[in-house]
């Protein structure tokens, strides 16, 4: 379980990233959704002890993360957004450095490396310069050393941005195997929705909605999405086109007047959550 | 400490650099060979074995020094640090087995100079432990000082050519392939605020006890120095180096 208290994050003086956010995690996999900026990445970094809150702190399996920093580093593995790999060092050799970093044998951290990228149908590149490798190749292999670490909580941050769709799933399949606590950032609303068991809405440095993802749906119970370009009825309107989210029996009015019928899902959540928020 | 790691990561990123990418190698050998070819023009060969002595020094000294821009582009751009960050990992354990990479990726400059110094008998089998140690102890000092370079930079944009000046100040400028007692003795300890002064002069005083003679007064204040600055730029290293943020 992951316990966030109170956690801000100030940058400059009245830039604060992060507004005092408390949230309990229980789910086994938990998504923070959010726009850029709006502070998912800050909170990653707080809880995998990269960053320091300005105020605030949390407890991953009850470890506090200010005060038992080096027993939650033992318990975490945590993949940042940007983290690229050293372009002269092969996959393999880079996952047994990060494996060794955690305290694992060589001979330990070689063979649980190959299984992992064996795992993301990366072994035939395991010993290929890693500036030889597509984009999507090298987040494959971040991927790999969280699944490789085996740690009890985990900590993904975008983990398939910049994926084609096949190596998305991928790694979506590798995820759901995975026995550990995951905590994952994520732009993509599909992903959200086919990994968690939970999702956190944050926009501004605040959380703005936070529940299972069949709580969260279920406010929509009886509602389809209509959206239309320019159109005059809406609830919600994102740069032309409009959205207005109706009753089920109002469907057939909504399609004549010319907008498309959509089913509800995690989009329409961020959508009416922090799109408003910002109106 | 993880001397796991430290091995590892200093084989790795010393001698992968060198196999993967060998025109680095050629690029830090590049300098001290030049200063070799002109100093022994320019003194029709009387200063050669100091410019040979300086070569293992200088190659130390430019490669930790570069070890900034590493420092820095793990750290800013490539955010490997921060991976590690989130391990049982301490900040000592990353930097040392950054430092030990430099002394690996160095170690074909210095076997070079090493058969250079064979053949012009500079160099003795007596000579080798004290040698080695004092090149271990430069590839700390200099390695932290760039650890502290790379914490106070923000952007990456810098960092290169920063390296390059420091680079090139802190191998030519101290008594690296020229006797140390051509310097007053005043100016010596005003270059000796870069560890390389106090290991060059240290280098000579054992490589050439006779030529340097009446002047090796200095050696002990320098030894005092070169313990000294190490000792400080790893205390400051660490606490540039930014950890956890």
């Amino acid at each position: 379980m992951i316990e966030i208290k109170g956690v801000s994050k100030r940058y400059d003086r009245h830039l604060y990233v992060l507004k005092g956010v408390n949230a309990t995690l229980k789910e086994r996999v938990t998504t923070i959704i959010g726009r850029n900026g709006a502070g998912k990445t800050t909170l990653v970094r707080i809880l995998s002890t990269q960053l320091f809150p300005t105020s605030g702190t949390a407890e991953i399996e009850g470890l506090d993360i200010l005060k038992d920093t080096k027993k939650v580093r033992e318990v975490i593995s945590s993949i940042p957004q940007e983290s690229q790999l050293i372009g002269i060092l092969s996959p393999l050799e880079q996952m047994q450095l990060y494996l060794m970093a955690r305290g694992f044998s060589s001979s330990q951290a070689k063979r649980e490396s190959e299984y992992a990228l064996d795992e993301l149908e990366m072994y035939e590149f395991r010993n290929a310069p890693s500036d030889t490798l597509s984009g999507g190749m090298k987040r494959k292999v971040f991927v790999a050393m969280a699944l490789a670490a085996k740690s009890p909580v985990i900590f993904l941050d975008e983990p398939t941005t910049g994926l084609d769709p096949l190596s998305r799933i991928e790694v979506w399949s590798a995820i759901k195997r995975l026995s550990s606590k995951v905590i994952l950032t994520t732009h993509y609303m599909e992903e959200a929705q086919e990994l968690s068991n939970e999702v956190l809405v944050i926009d501004q440095g605040n959380i703005i909605t936070h529940g299972t993802v069949k709580s969260l749906l279920s406010t929509f119970d009886g509602k389809m999405r209509a959206e239309k370009l320019e159109g005059r009825e809406f609830d919600i309107k994102i740069a032309n086109v409009s959205i207005k989210y109706i009753d089920v029996n109002e469907v057939d009015e909504f399609v004549r007047k010319g907008y498309d019928i959509k089913r509800i899902n995690l989009d329409d959540i961020f959508l009416s959550k922090g799109v408003m928020l910002e109106s | 400490m993880n001397p796991k790691f430290v091995l590892y990561f200093a084989w790795y990123y010393g001698f992968y650099v060198i196999k993967r990418g060998p025109s680095y190698l050629l690029a830090s050998l590049s300098l001290p060979l030049s200063l070799l070819f002109m100093v022994t023009i320019f003194t029709h060969g009387t200063l050669i074995a100091f410019a040979i002595a300086g070569g293992p020094i200088a190659i130390v000294a430019a490669n930790s020094i570069n070890g900034a821009a590493d420092a820095a582009f793990f750290r800013i751009q490539i955010r490997i640090q921060d991976l590690y960050v989130a391990t049982s990992l301490t900040s000592q354990d990353y930097m040392f087995a950054l430092s030990m990479s430099y002394l690996v990726f160095s170690l074909p400059g210095i076997v070079l100079y090493a058969i250079l110094g064979a053949y012009f008998k500079v160099f003795t089998l007596s000579s080798a432990l004290p040698i080695i140690g004092l090149l271990i102890l430069l590839t700390l000092a200099i390695s932290n000082l760039s650890f502290i370079i790379a914490g106070l930079l923000k952007h990456i944009r810098n960092v290169w050519g920063i390296t390059a000046i420091l680079s090139i100040i802190m191998t030519v400028l101290p008594p690296t392939f020229y006797p140390f007692y051509y310097l007053p003795r005043g100016v010596i300890y005003i270059l000796s605020v870069s560890p390389v002064t106090p290991a060059a002069v240290l280098f000579q005083g054992i490589l050439f006890p006779k030529a340097v003679g009446m002047y090796s007064s200095v050696q002990l204040p320098m030894f005092i120095i070169l313990i000294v600055e190490t000792l400080v730029l790893i205390f400051l290293g660490r606490r540039f180096i930014r950890w956890r943020e």
